[in-house]
């Protein structure tokens, strides 16, 4: 027999007294556990839209407007180049856009990297109605757009397919199986897509191939959209690249809404760690509390114990033994508890994250809750140092 | 062996000041079995206490072997229990966690060794090898203490204080711990035991009287017939 069997045999015969201080320790874990599980979905999320919304690239023609004078007479504005983009110079811009990646990431990979959308949009009257046609690379455009749903039949797959956004359908009064004609072709409308919230609502989508042909604009697109592979990608780097190296566009790292979340996460997390930590604080006292009411119920036994020689470290040894014990026990309690809370209250804190069970933190709280155990045991553990033999038997 | 030198202790302070002891001094010879007498609350704990270095003297001076006890630090002081003094209380103080074999072994875990043989041998040297695997909940008062008497002859100590070993038995189980110290004495162990009734301290082989914490008698070498 030696000391920590004799703790863990103490421990046993007082296991609801070892159990009520292992609670502090298990609300504060618990706590402590939910919200990193909680942060973590939250940042998944973000990250994931991140990976859809991209760090992009848009790529338009540079118009410039220069403002015509004679002497203080204004004779208005004319733009100067092109509207459009020349399809010949796409090559260019994945070769720019590539090598660029390809540089930050350290890759080999000679294939194509980036996702380049190019799209042509035409102002067209339809239905007597005006609005916007957009040729699009069907494949690359549902890939860069990753939010896009067909909410009724299909999605682009031949030449003359068109699907509406959803208000654009509404107001055209269409719906698939419906015939559009735009310039000098007929498009057949395939399906409708669910309602995004963004300017996509208002339009509709067809081969940019037929849609070039039919409205006369052939080799011309409007603007390009690229979307980098990561999120770390060099988006500034290219752009300049691009604007440095190719004449007649402008590319533009287009500033992410994903960005000014994530931020706002960091401070909701800051504040969730905050009250985290008061929690760890309570339940330490909490530990505390029980523990020098354990030290007070063992008066005798620890008179016993330095009557027959223990020596006032090895006190010690065994409370903080003790506080060892019910920080890991409180830890797995606490981890499995927080887990559970974060399934619980991770959905109502942040729409649509997916909690998921994270091992990592197991560690985690298994630390966390023996610092506590062990700190919010450290003054009872003191005191029972300072027992005088006689003092403890004779207050019996 | 042991030289108690003008000993007082005193509790309290100012005028509610009350001397536990007042300048006791005696000396024991190694192999000494003295009973300490006297009325409740003349200081006879309290003295038991001192030599053991469990508690602290006002005044005074208590050597063990030459050794001044009351000016030990804590540290030499567990050594000390270790080695040279044990202790046998009259509530028998045996951890209720641990079985009566355990408890015997106690001692021994905190100076670091493990001679379960020697707690065995020990158990049934008091007579209780059959009920080694008992916890003290399920022995009775008797049983506790012959099981705190082994525990503290497992430290092999040259003096075992002893404070009213028998004052919560009837007198036939109390008789046959009396009779246990009386042979552990005769194998050479010295003993110091507190204890107010007369048959008790007829056992022993010296007797020293206290009264409002002074000596009052200090007999040698007492016949058991003189005191009763």
């Amino acid at each position: 027999m030696n000391i920590y069997k004799l703790v863990l045999k103490d421990i046993l015969r007082r296991k609801k007294r070892v159990f009520y201080a292992g609670l502090g320790v298990i609300v504060g874990t618990m706590t402590v556990v939910s919200i990193l599980t909680v942060a973590a979905a939250g940042q998944a999320r973000i990250l994931s839209q991140l990976e859809k919304y991209g760090p992009n690239l848009t790529i338009v023609p540079a118009v410039s407007n220069v403002n015509m004078t004679l002497g203080d007479i204004s004779l208005g504005a004319i733009s100067i180049g092109d509207n459009y983009i020349d399809e010949s110079r796409l090559p260019d811009i994945r070769r720019i856009t590539d090598n660029n990646i390809r540089q930050a990431l350290k890759l080999d990979d000679p294939g194509d990297i980036a996702t380049i959308a190019p799209k042509l949009y035409v102002n067209s009257k339809v239905n007597g109605t005006n609005l916007l046609v957009v040729g699009i690379i069907p494949e690359t455009e549902f890939l860069l757009r990753t939010w896009w749903m067909v909410q009724s039949g299909d999605y682009i797959s031949g030449p003359q397919d068109m699907v509406a956004g959803s208000v654009a359908a509404e107001l055209l009064g269409i719906k698939p199986g419906d015939s559009i004609t735009v310039g000098s072709s007929l498009f057949k409308v395939t399906g409708v897509l669910q309602s995004t919230g963004a300017e996509d609502d208002y339009q509709l989508f067809t081969t940019l191939a037929l849609l070039q042909q039919a409205t006369g604009n052939e080799d011309r697109v409007s603007s390009i959209d690229v979307r980098a592979l990561c999120n770390s990608c060099p988006v500034d780097t290219i752009a300049d690249a691009i604007n440095s190296s190719l004449p007649g566009m402008r590319a533009m790292a287009v500033r992410q809404v994903a960005e000014t979340e994530m931020g706002m996460l960091e401070r909701i997390n800051r504040l969730m760690f905050a009250l985290a930590g008061i929690t760890l604080v309570i339940g330490a006292f909490g530990v505390m509390n029980t523990m020098m009411t354990s030290v007070h119920e063992r008066l005798r036994d620890i008179g016993i114990m330095r009557a027959v020689g223990s020596s006032q470290r090895q006190i010690l040894a065994m409370f903080l033994e003790e506080a060892v014990i019910v920080g890991l026990v409180g830890g797995i309690f606490g981890y499995v508890a927080g887990s559970l809370l974060a399934y619980g209250i991770g959905p109502l804190i942040l729409d649509g994250a997916a909690v998921s069970w994270m091992l990592v933190y197991f560690p985690v709280s298994l630390a966390v809750a023996v610092v506590v155990a062990v700190l919010a045991t450290a003054y009872p553990a003191y005191r029972a140092t300072r027992i005088r033999v006689a003092d403890s038997f004779r207050s019996l | 062996m042991l030289e108690v030198k003008n000993v007082s202790r005193l509790y309290g302070t100012g005028e509610a000041r009350v001397a536990a002891l007042d300048g006791v001094s005696f000396n024991l010879e190694d192999g000494a079995f003295l009973a300490v007498m006297g009325p409740s609350g003349s200081g006879k704990s309290t003295l038991l206490n001192i030599i053991g270095g469990l508690d602290q003297l006002t005044s005074g001076e208590v050597l063990l072997n030459g050794i001044a006890v009351n000016n030990l630090t804590e540290n030499q002081l567990v050594k000390v229990r270790r080695g040279s003094i044990s202790y046998v209380f009259q509530q028998y103080h045996l951890l209720p966690s641990l079985t009566a074999l355990e408890n015997v072994m106690l001692p021994l875990a905190f100076s670091g060794r493990a001679d379960r043989s020697r707690a065995e041998a020990l158990l049934k040297r008091v007579g209780l090898e059959k009920r080694s695997g008992h916890k003290p909940s399920q022995l009775s008062g008797g049983e506790q203490q012959r099981v705190a008497i082994a525990r503290a002859l497992i430290g092999d100590p040259e003096l075992i204080l002893a404070d009213e070993p028998t004052g919560n038995m009837d007198q036939n189980t109390g008789a046959g711990i009396l009779k246990l110290f009386g042979e552990i004495n005769a194998e050479g162990k010295s003993i110091i035991m507190v204890t107010h009734a007369p048959e008790t301290a007829a056992h022993a082989g010296d007797v020293l009287f206290l009264r409002d914490g002074q000596v009052v008698e200090f007999r040698k070498n007492i016949k058991t017939e003189a005191l009763k």
